[in-house]
């Protein structure tokens, strides 16, 4: 059944190719240029989140001020960001996944959609029901709802253009992550790591809604798109091919077909080299002991072909993890100086703690570097082989299931999770918003039920012993693998950041502040927003004016981890101290607010 | 070297729980020292584990998405309780674990666990199986 579907999908590619699929690109590389638009979930296809405004800048930005708010309607976790067009704001909500269009002029709905979506997909996001935005291009506007329904909906109306299936919620696959649009594809992922779901890419025609291709995280190589001659990876110190059945080798028995690597980060593109960048998550169990092997490609970096699908190489950063270090977090593609050479470079912070830098023509490893001083799991990443020299204390699998292992830093929520870094290319630094959390994992044996829970860890979570900060907001040097300055928060930086032209860079914090700093992480404004901020700053100008905004909305995972967190609580019953603190600044409330300087 | 090391601080730690013996027993568990358990209640336990219940009610059952199940279980009823885990609560996040065979064998096991915990008789999330 599989090779029929290849073959349509290699098919289907080359009339795209043929066809005038620079189209739908041309347009939003258009919109994405002019900075009055926000027109993708990172402002661009490079995952720089950086504005060329700058009428809001270091001198001026302690006078922000709000301009208006708008409530979604919905509690829980908001992640991701709303999207400007021209006069039209479109922005989404957590569960139900409702879509809003705004005209920017009035703040008045020009349209809602409010899709009927079965609730039993709620559970099965455990433990939020977050969404982490919509895609526009070709005059529609994209939704990737929960229950794996992709929706294509006409921007003037709202109306369903077209909506395709892109999972089996029944068991587990459902999905949180913002579609990308590249070229004339719409290109989306899938999560469900914790019920066994194998993760895989899709891309999908904007026009029809009819699948491209899909590539796998994991199995047979023709269905990962994997050429066993041509696909590279780092090894030995070099690019090399990565040879027949890499994935299949690698775990034991038919684990693999439920052996996770999920896909539901922020992916990249490089127009000129053709290539969609994106991580896969962890390899499912959490119990490192029922899946011996390097558990490839979970937890690696991809670089496909936008087209074809097929893979130009994978970089695995945790073989066999041990402590659900996804690595889903968002591709950066920037061009710097690496050891005195200029390279289009990759920039990758990973939940394990490390900031890779890669050169992302080929997939060959230049840096990797610890970007919080707690990180312990592992000592360093060995250059020639690529591979994380692992602690044998901290070693979940060497210490085995039914032990609980201690003082492990990061947490299973990472350095930093998915909360996207931005990157200045004014500055050449990149600007991390980063978790600062150590755990105690206690991994046990788990029986796979296809649509019910497969974890097999009990976790707890607290910040690092002595200290009190469970976040910093970094400063990052890519070519050197170096923090250039680093700002205490005392929760997990769980907002996405956004770099701007004026030299001020933006974040929100759990607490409910959205902030701004200056280009040495100097704190220059902040506003209490109602709720935790979890989603993503964002800029665009309005009739000449710039505008800053952020949905605020405390939960995700940033939220649970927090609850988890502060007080190492292993026997105690009722609430955690943490919780309560966290209660202390916020409740759930979703709401956005937009500001801008006085007239 | 070292797991000798943590054998003879296990032993030094058993026997300074021995000399307690505090035993509590109801028609719904058996529990000695607040940790080790009947063996139905340590099914409910494994249970809870693989259900992975603790993602949203917490890993010592204090809530967090979830409800705090130390609270709830002191007004929830026997059959209520059941038919929440059996059904579910899907608006709220909660799943329904009919099709988990092992949930659905162990409820009474699952029920007595956490009644257990609520109670306060059950000292420690991690239990043991008494011998």
């Amino acid at each position: 059944m599989k090779i029929p579907i290849r073959l349509l999908s290699i098919s289907l590619g080359l009339a795209a190719a043929v066809s005038g699929s620079a189209v739908a690109n041309q347009e939003l590389a258009k919109l994405s240029a002019d900075p009055s638009n926000w027109a993708m979930q990172a402002g661009d296809f490079s995952n720089h989140r950086y504005s060329e405004l700058k009428q809001v800048n270091a001198g001026n930005v302690s006078k922000l001020q709000v301009a208006w708010m708008f409530s979604t309607g919905v509690l829980r976790g908001h992640e991701g960001s709303p999207l400007v067009i021209g006069d039209t704001m479109y922005l989404h909500t957590p569960f139900p996944n409702n879509v809003f269009a705004l005209d920017l002029e009035t703040q008045k709905i020009k349209w809602k959609y409010a899709p009927k979506q079965d609730p039993a997909v709620i559970p099965q996001m455990c433990c939020d029901t977050v969404n982490r935005g919509l895609a526009y291009a070709d005059g529609k506007v994209f939704l990737q709802q929960a229950d794996s329904n992709l929706v294509a909906l006409d921007a003037k109306s709202g109306k369903v253009v077209w909506s395709v299936k892109n999972g089996d919620p029944k068991v587990g696959a459902v999905n949180t992550n913002a579609p990308h649009v590249f070229k004339d594809k719409i290109i989306t992922g899938i999560s469900g790591g914790e019920w066994g779901v194998r993760g895989y890419l899709s891309a999908y025609d904007i026009k029809t809604g009819k699948m491209v291709w899909r590539g796998y995280s994991t199995g047979p190589d023709s269905e990962m798109l994997i050429d066993p001659n041509t696909t590279t990876t780092w090894t030995d110190g070099a690019v090399k091919a990565v040879g027949a059945d890499s994935s299949l080798k690698t775990w034991k028995g038919d684990q693999w077909k439920i052996g996770g690597g999920t896909t539901w980060g922020w992916y990249s593109y490089d127009p000129d080299l053709n290539l969609v960048y994106y991580g896969s998550g962890n390899p499912s169990t959490w119990n490192p002991s029922q899946r011996p092997g390097d558990n490839k490609w979970s937890m690696s970096i991809w670089a496909r072909d936008v087209d074809s699908g097929k893979v130009k190489w994978v970089y695995q950063m945790t073989p066999y993890d041990e402590w659900d270090f996804d690595g889903i977090n968002e591709m950066i593609l920037a061009d710097i100086n690496v050891g005195g050479q200029a390279k289009k470079v990759l920039v990758h912070f990973d939940r394990n703690g490390f900031g890779y830098t890669l050169d992302r023509t080929n997939g060959a490893l230049l840096v990797a570097q610890k970007f919080d001083p707690a990180v312990n799991w592992a000592t360093h990443v060995d250059m020639k082989s690529g591979r994380p020299q692992v602690v044998s204390k901290y070693s979940t699998a060497q210490n085995g299931a039914d032990v609980n292992s201690k003082g492990i830093c990061p947490a299973a929520l990472g350095s930093k999770d998915q909360q996207p870094a931005a990157y200045s290319p004014k500055t050449k630094l990149f600007y991390v918003p980063t978790n600062h959390v150590c755990m105690d994992y206690e991994p046990f044996a788990v029986e796979y039920v296809a649509g019910q829970p497969y974890v097999g860890a009990t976790l707890s979570m607290y910040p690092p012993p002595g200290e009190k900060n469970m976040g910093n907001f970094i400063a990052w040097d890519a070519g050197t693998g170096k923090i250039v300055w680093s700002k205490g928060e005392r929760f997990s930086v769980w907002s996405g950041a956004l770099a701007t032209a004026g030299d001020v860079v933006f974040y929100g914090t759990l607490e409910g502040y959205l902030k701004a700093v200056d280009n040495n992480g100097k704190e220059l404004w902040k506003f209490h927003t109602p709720s935790g901020i979890i989603g993503n700053v964002f800029t665009y100008q309005f009739k000449g004016k710039q505008y800053v905004g952020v949905f605020s909305g405390i939960g995700g995972w940033a939220g649970i981890g927090m609850a988890a967190g502060l007080e190492k609580d292993q026997d105690g019953l009722g609430a955690v101290g943490g919780y309560k603190e966290l209660r202390d600044f916020t409740d759930l409330g979703g709401q956005l607010t937009i500001f801008t300087l006085p007239n | 070297m070292r797991s000798a090391l943590l054998f003879a601080v296990l032993l030094t730690g058993l026997c300074s729980l021995a000399g307690a013996d505090d035993k509590v027993q109801t028609d719904l568990y058996t529990v000695i020292d607040g940790t080790k358990v009947d063996a139905d209640t340590y099914q409910g336990f494994r249970t809870w584990r693989a259900a992975a219940c603790d993602r949203c009610h917490g890993a010592n059952q204090e809530g967090l998405v979830g409800p705090a199940l130390v609270e709830s279980l002191k007004t929830l009823s026997r059959d209520d309780f059941k038919k929440t885990v059996t059904e579910g609560r899907l608006e709220k996040g909660m799943p329904s674990f009919s099709a988990s065979k092992q949930v659905m064998d162990n409820l009474d096991h699952l029920y007595a666990y956490l009644k257990g915990r609520s109670d306060g008789a059950i000292k420690r999330a991690k239990v043991e199986l008494l011998k």
